[in-house]
């Protein structure tokens, strides 16, 4: 049941629901943006004739409804304690809790590599990119500081941490997710602007990888060496994954370059130190795969071979961008 | 006379529903009864709190209508897990 204009049209709403959720002008209506977002993101996830594919779709749906569900009785005790100002007490940790099992932050974060796992790759790039605007941004409305920078500490450690066992590429795309958040839920305390300026690059950077990924048809990372790919298609896999772990010349290292001038400046030594630990971790097993990818086994196999597709032309884009988009965005202001 | 211990039943209700949610249970639907008890003590909640400031409950319907569609789309997920599984035991599920 490939493509019918079902998904086009729960794609349309799930646009819709986020919108909703952001522009509302009070909490309730952000409640029913986050309820619209799951009804319409089940249907695209869920198909009945494959197992692995229900079972993913019931978690998915039993984490979002219990976190949105408390999401709502935290909002009515908030309004009927009336703290509408007083963003340092009990009732932001509980809202943002639920907000945070949304996204699938640590402490929340089991059900997150799990549903990666069963999903296929356009919708797990739905999953990291699109369903992560609406809790942060409602995040951003009424957070406890103190609270989120324990929680960004624990994501960055998870993300970095339980990345390193992994040989499914989802997984470790979704332990690499979990990182980024913890950089994403920062930038949100820093400013709303360089909030949207790390998720729109993390967005492109995640887009490019699952676009690579989807076009070579590749879950595990066995079959990154194990086929015969051509130059070309390896070091744009280099660079994506470099990109992504945030090593300068690369596009991944300007949003973290900017958070980590506002660490420094204002003296946040301690998170620094995590910050850049843990981002360590996180390149270590990405240059681990492509070593491996580029090196090691180095199969040659004269009957597979895997030419410079037609649509490949995205991808030479795409890693032209990732090199040479921070020297161009010095020329914004010439 | 203003009685202030029934914040303490809904609070009591909620935590009763979550805890039922969290357990361990040998059918699906036992989860899924446990989220729609939840909807009913913020069902209840939202009514007292709409009464005490003498509010119209428009919207106490839009939250009825917005928590009965998402309890169907539990009980869809659960009729699609039948049709492939068989039950609705927990113990089946042994992909992820």
């Amino acid at each position: 049941m490939n493509n019918n204009s079902n998904k086009m049209f729960f794609l349309f709403i799930l646009f819709f629901s986020t919108l909703i959720s952001i522009s509302s002008n009070s909490w309730f209506g952000c409640w029913i943006g986050l309820e619209i977002n799951l009804l319409s993101f089940i249907p695209l996830i869920s198909n009945s004739k494959n197992l692995l594919s229900v079972e993913t779709s019931l978690k998915y749906f039993l984490t979002q409804s219990l976190a949105s569900i408390n999401f709502l009785f935290m909002i009515l005790i908030k309004f009927s304690l009336l703290k509408n100002f007083d963003m340092n007490n009990i009732i932001s940790i509980m809202m943002n809790s639920s907000l945070l099992m949304k996204m699938g932050s640590a402490p929340f974060h089991f059900w997150f590599p799990n549903i990666v796992e069963g999903l296929s790759w356009m919708n797990n790039f739905m999953l990291m990119t699109w369903q992560k605007i609406s809790p942060m941004i409602l995040l951003s409305y009424y957070f406890n500081k103190n609270f989120l920078i324990f929680m960004i500490i624990m994501n960055l450690i998870i993300g970095s941490l339980g990345g390193l066992n992994q040989t499914s590429l989802r997984k470790l795309l979704a332990f690499s997710s979990i990182n980024n958040l913890g950089w994403m839920i920062f930038s949100i305390m820093i400013s709303e602007n360089l909030w949207l300026f790390y998720f729109l690059i993390y967005s492109m950077m995640i887009f490019m990888m699952i676009s690579l990924f989807f076009l070579m048809n590749m879950y595990f990372m066995n079959q990154l060496f194990i086929n015969n790919m051509n130059f070309f298609i390896k070091l744009n896999l280099l660079i994506n994954f470099l990109s992504l772990g945030g090593l300068p010349p690369f596009m991944g290292f300007m949003p973290k370059w900017i958070i980590i001038n506002f660490l420094l400046i204002n003296k946040f030594y301690f998170l620094t130190f995590i910050f850049m630990m843990t981002s360590l971790i996180i390149i270590y097993y990405y240059i681990r795969i492509i070593y491996s990818s580029f090196m090691f086994n180095y199969f040659k196999m004269k009957w597979m071979n895997l030419l410079m597709k037609n649509n490949m032309s995205l991808i030479n884009l795409s890693s032209f961008i990732s090199i040479s988009s921070m020297i161009l965005s010095t020329f914004i202001f010439m | 006379m203003l009685i202030y211990d029934i914040w303490f039943l809904f609070i009591y209700m909620f935590f009763v529903g979550n805890l039922i949610f969290v357990s361990k249970n040998k059918h699906l639907l036992v989860v899924l009864l446990s989220l729609e008890f939840i909807v009913l003590s913020i069902f209840f909640f939202f009514l007292v709190l709409l009464m005490f400031i003498d509010y119209d409950m428009y919207m106490l319907m839009a939250f009825l209508v917005f928590s009965v569609c998402e309890g169907s789309l539990g009980l869809s997920i659960l009729v699609s897990m039948i049709r492939s599984h068989g039950n609705d035991y927990f113990q089946s599920f042994s992909m992820l």
